[in-house]
C-alpha cells in the first residue's frame, strides 16, 4: 500500500468537519480511533490528502500495510481533531502545521499568515496496533499513553522493572503473587510513567524512569451532604520525584483508565494552581472515525476509571 | 578496529556526528543497495563517509537479530543498518526492551541520554561498539 500511488476514485468530497467546543479549564478530551473499524480504502485515501508531504513520506516509510495505516490514522486523527476546535471559521485540517519542541515533543505551530486564529490547545498522541488516541486540553501540558491489556514483555517483567523502575515500584510489583495480575499492574504502571514523562515534554533522558515513583495514595474525602456527613476512602495516583525539587510533583494529576475493554490508558495533566486540592480532572471520551462519526463513550463501560476507588 | 572507533569518538560532538551520519547513511544505502554488511562499502567510500560507518558488521548483525525478535518482524521484511525502529513499528516499550536486550547481550549499560538518541540499528551498533571499547580500555 503506497498511498501516493493509490487510485483516486472517491465519488464525493469529504463532508465538512463537525465543530467542537473547547475543553474547559481542568477538562481533558480524549479521542480514540480503532483502526479495525476503518476499512474503507477510499476514506483512508482521503485521510492521506490531509497530510503534509513530510507526513505522507513518514507513513510510506513504515514497513507493512498495518503500520502504514496506523501512522496515517494517527496523523488524520490529530489534524481533524484540532481543526474541529476552531471557533471562528472553518479550519482546514490540511493547513495545520506541526513542529517539535526543543526536546522532540510535537506541538501545533500557529502562524500569523494562516486564516484562522491560534487555539490555546495542547495535545498528545499515543498508539498501539489496535488503537490510536489523542488527548486535548486548553493551555495545560498533557501526556497520554495507551497499551493493550494483553501486552507481554519479551524480557522478564521483574528484571525489566529492576532495570528501569524505582525501588518502591519494584517492591510493589514483586509482592503481587498472581503472575497475571502482576503483568497487568506492570502495564498500568508503565502507561502512568510514560504519560508523566510525555506531559513533562522534556524527553525521557530528562526524567529517567528510575528517578520517580508513581503510586496509589490513600486519601479521605469528607462529604457534607444531608442527612449527615460521610467519609469516603479514595485512592489518588501520585508521583514522587527524587531529584527535582524545583518541580513540585503535586502539580500533576493522573487518570488511569480501561478503554474499550482492550487497553489501559494513562493521562497526566498539569494542575491549574487555582484549582482546589481535590478538584478532579474532568474527562470526556469519544470513540471516533474522522469525518464519519463520533460516539461519546464517557459513562459507558467503554471507559472504566481504574485510578480512583471510592468506598464508603 | 580500535583506531576506527577512536577516530569516530574524537571527531565531533555527538549531534554533529548525527548530521553527518544522516547524509552518510543515505549514500551508504544507495551505494550498497540495501546490503547490511558495511565492511564492503568502506573500501569504496571517500574518507569523510568512512568516519560515519564506525560500527562493526557483526555488531550490526547482532542488533538486527535482537530488533527483529523484539518487534516480531516477518522474515520477508529486511532489517538493516539504516532501519529505523519506529518504521518497524517499535513503540517506546519496544525500544526500551531492545535497549535492555542489547545491554544483556553485550554486557554494557546504556544511559538514558544515549538511549534517547538511538533511532536506527546503526545508531545502536555504534553506541555498543563505543561502550564496549570504553569498557575494555
Amino acid at each position: 500500500m503506497n498511498i501516493r500511488c493509490f487510485q483516486r476514485n472517491f465519488s464525493a468530497a469529504l463532508p465538512p468537519l463537525v465543530p467542537l467546543q473547547l475543553p474547559s479549564p481542568m477538562e481533558t478530551h480524549l479521542w480514540y480511533v480503532l483502526p479495525d473499524e476503518v476499512k474503507s480504502w477510499g476514506l483512508l485515501n482521503q485521510y492521506s490528502e490531509l497530510l503534509s508531504p513530510c507526513e505522507r513520506e513518514g507513513v510510506n516509510r513504515m514497513r507493512g500495510d498495518q503500520l502504514k495505516k496506523r501512522a496515517l490514522l494517527a496523523r488524520a486523527l490529530v489534524r481533524t481533531t484540532i481543526a474541529r476546535y476552531q471557533t471562528n471559521s472553518q479550519m482546514n485540517p490540511r493547513s495545520l502545521k506541526f513542529r517539535k519542541n526543543l526536546y522532540g515533543k510535537p506541538e501545533v505551530e500557529w502562524r500569523d499568515e494562516d486564516n484562522f486564529s491560534p487555539l490555546p490547545l495542547q495535545f498528545n498522541l499515543s498508539h498501539t496496533s489496535t488503537m490510536i488516541a489523542c488527548g486535548v486540553t486548553v493551555n495545560v501540558p498533557i501526556g497520554i499513553d495507551i497499551e493493550e491489556k494483553q501486552r507481554r514483555t519479551k524480557n522478564n517483567l521483574i528484571a525489566f522493572a529492576q532495570r528501569y523502575f524505582s525501588a518502591y515500584e519494584v517492591k510493589v510489583l514483586t509482592t503481587i503473587s498472581d503472575p497475571e495480575v502482576q503483568r497487568q499492574e506492570f502495564i498500568k504502571l508503565w502507561t502512568l510513567k510514560e504519560a508523566y514523562v510525555k506531559a513533562l515534554g522534556k524527553g525521557f533522558s530528562a526524567v529517567p524512569f528510575k528517578t520517580f515513583t508513581i503510586r496509589f495514595r490513600e486519601t479521605t474525602l469528607r462529604n457534607f451532604h444531608p442527612p449527615g456527613s460521610s467519609v469516603s476512602e479514595a485512592s489518588d495516583i501520585i508521583v514522587e520525584s527524587f531529584d527535582d525539587p524545583t518541580n513540585p510533583t503535586n502539580n500533576w494529576q493522573f487518570t488511569l483508565l480501561e478503554v474499550a475493554g482492550s487497553h489501559y490508558g494513562a493521562i497526566c495533566i498539569k494542575k491549574d494552581r487555582t484549582a482546589g486540592a481535590n478538584e478532579l480532572m474532568k474527562l470526556t471520551v469519544w470513540k471516533t472515525v474522522p469525518f464519519v462519526e463520533d460516539v461519546c463513550v464517557s459513562g459507558t463501560d467503554a471507559v472504566v476509571d481504574l485510578g480512583r476507588i471510592i468506598e464508603q | 578496529m580500535a583506531s576506527l572507533a577512536g577516530s569516530s569518538i574524537s571527531m565531533q560532538p555527538r549531534h554533529a556526528l548525527v548530521t553527518s551520519r544522516v547524509s552518510g547513511l543515505k549514500l551508504v544505502s544507495f551505494m550498497n543497495q540495501g546490503r547490511s554488511s558495511l565492511s564492503f562499502g568502506l573500501r569504496s567510500m571517500p574518507a569523510r563517509l568512512r568516519i560515519s560507518c564506525a560500527a562493526k558488521p557483526e555488531t550490526v548483525d547482532k542488533v538486527c537479530e535482537i530488533v527483529r525478535k523484539q518487534l516480531a518482524v516477518p522474515s520477508d521484511k529486511p532489517v538493516t543498518g539504516d532501519s529505523k525502529f519506529a518504521d518497524l513499528g517499535a513503540d517506546s516499550l519496544d525500544t526500551v526492551e531492545i535497549v535492555m536486550g542489547l545491554e544483556e547481550e553485550f554486557g554494557i549499560t546504556v544511559e538514558e541520554d544515549n538511549a534517547e538518541n538511538i533511532a536506527t540499528v546503526l545508531d545502536a551498533a555504534e553506541l555498543i561498539d563505543k561502550l564496549c571499547s570504553e569498557k575494555s580500555s
